[in-house]
């Protein structure tokens, strides 16, 4: 069974980090200095959250955004890699997640991601979700 | 010799960042690949050679991280402009073009792990170093296993019979290093650092094999002599031997169980580099035959208005033009998606390097009894692009692994962004 059995929650849970990151973390700094954004296409259950330095935009609200990094993956792999418990190059490798965009940008977010993975147990917790 | 771009839309950054490569090629690379190639292969390391002041050099212009994230320090440039400088860059030498590339693998492979502790101690103090006193190397080929190292498609890599030169076993929370890799490491007798493929699980082959960074002064590490070779003798390579080489765990970052597909993206890099690096080498080739073909009288007229050369020339320029456009579009596809498409890089690369010795044969050709000599590059650059064809693989390996890939992959459906 998939960790979010619910998409509202999924899309409520991560709306609040992304927003969190974006007003209040290093994330948000860097994504508007650098005007980066990025796209997460989760599958099972699917939803597609768009963020930039204005913050995180769900589903239809998303298209005609051209993001600098799309990834696409299902959504309990996205949950793992929140956790910091997916091996991000096997990941790739296996192509358990698939990434557009140049690599130097992706690479460049991971590390902008950090503040995010930081967040989310208590963000897990607070909406419910297993972090084990 | 400057030459038309087919791609109009270059950015004034584009064009800035082709000349400031072209102009290091020119002045700095061109003078001191001469040197370092007649020199012998011990010579060509030692504390005087030309080598060391040419490295700090690069490293001070930020060459040595073209392909690491700015993120982290490194240049961060698009896959246009990867190319862009790669070109030139091996326009100037190709030995020396992949020397000031080849140090950055084991940093760039461990970017993708984004594992903070392995970025903070490895990859930032690389992207600091602006003196050249930071080099990596990339370890896999062995004395017993050359091309098996890239024949992950065929049965045999995951056979138990097929036993690896280095071994690591794990002990604690360590990882004990025993073994040798072969003479052909590209910068093996001079790096501080290695991208190192060991065998882990010699159950299941090479396909039990995992890759850790490993800094090259730990106890139990010695190296070979550096080896003498027809080409690309400004590029040095030697042997590595571990014995009992203790390493903390975490520093394998890649395992068996992602092993095989983690090749292929190594190689997607890999390749696509080399590929790069031929188009430069095509382009030094036609650009020695075109000006020695303006200069050269025979049968009264400089030999550029006789029929057959012409046709001559235009069969080089197409080459360089073709290559040039091919390896371009796999780059921007393969340095875009991830995992790549790994098959546009194996055809880029083996057409690249292919047709490079076909211009640089050509050249020594068209410049008859000259070409033959040390007079003229044409003669280097012939010895060069030889190598490339065995380097990063050798084309015929490469072509199976490709035909495998299509075999499971072909007809490939549109990216499903
Ligand atoms: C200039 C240069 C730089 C290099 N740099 C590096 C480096 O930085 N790091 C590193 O680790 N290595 C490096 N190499 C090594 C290079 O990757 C190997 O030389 C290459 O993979 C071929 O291996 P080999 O030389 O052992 O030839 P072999 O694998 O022994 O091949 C010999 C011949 O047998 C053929 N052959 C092999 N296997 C098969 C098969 N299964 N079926 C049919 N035919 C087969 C090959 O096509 C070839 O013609 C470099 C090589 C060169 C020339």
């Amino acid at each position: 069974m998939p960790v979010f059995t619910d998409r509202n929650v999924a899309i409520e849970l991560f709306g609040d980090l992304w927003s969190k990151m974006v007003d209040e973390t290093e994330f948000g700094k860097k994504v508007r200095e650098e005007n980066l954004s990025v796209q997460f296409i989760c599958s099972d259950p699917d939803v597609t959250m768009y963020v930039d330095g204005d913050g995180p935009l769900f589903d239809d609200e998303t298209q005609g955004k051209n993001p600098t990094v799309v990834m696409k993956m299902s959504s309990d792999t996205a949950h793992l890699y929140w956790l910091k418990k997916l091996n991000v190059p096997k990941a790739l490798a296996l192509r358990q997640i698939k990434a557009k965009g140049p690599v130097g940008k992706i690479l460049q977010l991971m590390p902008l991601l950090r503040p995010g993975q930081a967040l989310y147990p208590e963000y897990c917790r607070k909406y419910g979700i297993p972090t084990e | 010799m400057d030459y038309f771009d087919l791609n109009t839309n270059l950015t004034d950054e584009d064009i800035a960042l082709r000349d400031a490569a072209r102009q290091f090629a020119e002045k700095e690379m061109r003078p001191v690949a001469r040197q370092l190639d007649l020199l012998s292969a011990d010579a060509a390391v030692a504390e005087d050679s030309p080598l060391w002041p040419f490295l700090k050099k690069a490293y001070s212009l930020g060459y040595h991280k073209i392909l690491l994230p700015e993120y982290y320090g490194g240049l961060g440039s698009s896959a246009l402009q990867t190319s862009l400088i790669f070109e030139e860059l091996a326009w100037g030498s190709f030995g020396l073009a992949l020397l000031t590339t080849v140090v950055c693998f084991p940093f760039y492979l461990i970017c993708i792990t984004n594992e903070e502790h392995l970025i903070e101690q490895f990859v930032v103090p690389f992207c600091e170093c602006t003196d050249g006193s930071i080099r990596g190397c990339w370890g896999i080929t062995e004395p017993g296993h050359g091309s098996d190292h890239v024949n992950m498609g065929e049965a045999f890599f995951s056979s138990p019979k097929l036993k690896g030169d280095v071994r690591a076993k794990l002990d604690g929370d360590e990882y004990v290093i025993n073994g040798q890799k072969s003479a052909w490491v590209s910068g093996g007798t001079i790096a501080t650092h290695t991208m190192l493929h060991v065998q882990l699980d010699p159950s299941k082959g090479f396909a039990g094999n995992g890759i850790c960074i490993l800094p090259l002064d730990l106890p139990g590490v010695s190296r070979g002599k550096p080896l003498e070779k027809i080409g690309q003798r400004d590029l040095n390579q030697g042997e590595i031997f571990f014995d009992d080489v203790r390493i903390p765990k975490e520093w394998m970052f890649v395992d068996p169980d992602f092993y095989v597909p983690m090749i292929d993206m190594i190689l997607n890099a890999a390749n696509l580099s080399m590929a790069n690096w031929s188009v430069g080498l095509s382009r030094a080739a036609f650009d020695e035959a075109f000006t020695y073909a303006q200069e050269r009288i025979q049968g009264l007229s400089p030999i550029i208005d006789h029929f057959t050369t012409k046709q001559r020339l235009f069969t080089m320029f197409t080459r360089v033009e073709a290559a040039r456009a091919y390896v371009r579009a796999a780059m921007e596809l393969n340095l875009n998606i991830s995992p790549p498409h790994v098959e546009y890089s194996i055809a880029a690369k083996t057409l690249g390097t292919d047709w490079a010795f076909e211009n640089a044969n050509e050249a020594i050709q068209l410049l008859g009894g000259n070409g033959l000599t040390r007079e003229y590059l044409p003669e280097k650059l012939f010895r060069d692009a030889r190598a490339a064809m065995i380097e990063d693989g050798n084309n015929e390996m490469l072509r199976q692994h490709g035909g495998h890939v299509l075999k499971e992959n072909y007809p490939r459906g549109p990216l499903d962004f």
